[in-house]
């Protein structure tokens, strides 16, 4: 199945969002959270973002939600390192994006169906 | 449930159990049940139809527990599609 990352400043968003995510997706879903920065703070680690990506994928791809600024940078930074596309940033807000993603890998989505339900959350309202 | 369908169209209806809302759990399991089929599947609560693989779409239907839910599919297996989907309605706990 495809994995999903959540990327956080705060490392309590970051877990509570994959808690949730989790709870909606089920147990077969790889839902690992990267949130603080390198002194346990608010910020953003990038080798826990790696190693949070690497224990999600499990060869289907693996497909990020990160929340604002220098996560959306230090993810980034990760994938130009990633040339085989298997590993994908979603332009999509954290919350909605995150358990729309994850719902969708646990129905055996591809990562593109996956990134595109997540992606979606751009234009369904809430309403 | 009641069903109706030609070869590449199928429509159905089904009633949420009393007291599951189509939120959350029940929303994710009602994805899941349409992932399955490769068909083009809808699902519609008065004059709201939306994409029955979306999960989102669903959310914001807000469908409560009791209302009948319209289930329309596109494709070859359109008909069993809205059975399944129908089945899953009505076992949602």
């Amino acid at each position: 199945m495809v994995g999903i990352v959540v990327v956080s400043h705060s490392a309590d968003l970051a877990r509570g969002l994959a808690e949730l995510a989790g709870q909606m997706a089920g147990p077969d879903v790889r839902i690992e959270a990267a949130g603080g920065g390198p002194d346990g703070g608010l910020g953003t680690n990038e080798p826990l973002v790696r190693e949070a990506i690497a224990r999600a994928q499990d060869g289907q791809g693996v497909a990020v939600l990160a929340d604002l600024g220098s996560s959306i940078l230090t993810v980034r930074l990760i994938l130009e390192d990633e040339d085989d596309g298997d590993i994908r940033l979603a332009d999509a807000p954290l919350v909605e994006g995150a358990v729309a993603a994850a719902v969708m890998a646990s129905a055996d989505g591809s990562l593109d169906q996956v990134l595109a339900a997540a992606e979606e959350a751009r234009s369904v309202g809430k309403l | 449930m009641s069903a109706s369908s030609d070869q590449t169209s199928a429509e159905s209806r089904a009633t949420l159990p009393a007291g599951v809302d189509l939120h959350a759990r029940p929303a994710a399991d009602f994805v899941r049940a349409a992932m399955r089929f490769p068909d083009r599947v809808w699902v519609a609560v008065g004059e709201r139809e939306v994409d029955a693989k979306s999960l989102l779409s669903i959310l914001a239907l807000g469908a409560k527990g009791g209302t009948e839910l319209r289930l329309r599919a596109e494709g070859d297996q359109a008909a069993a599609a809205v059975e399944a989907l129908a089945d899953c309605v009505v076992n949602l706990h």
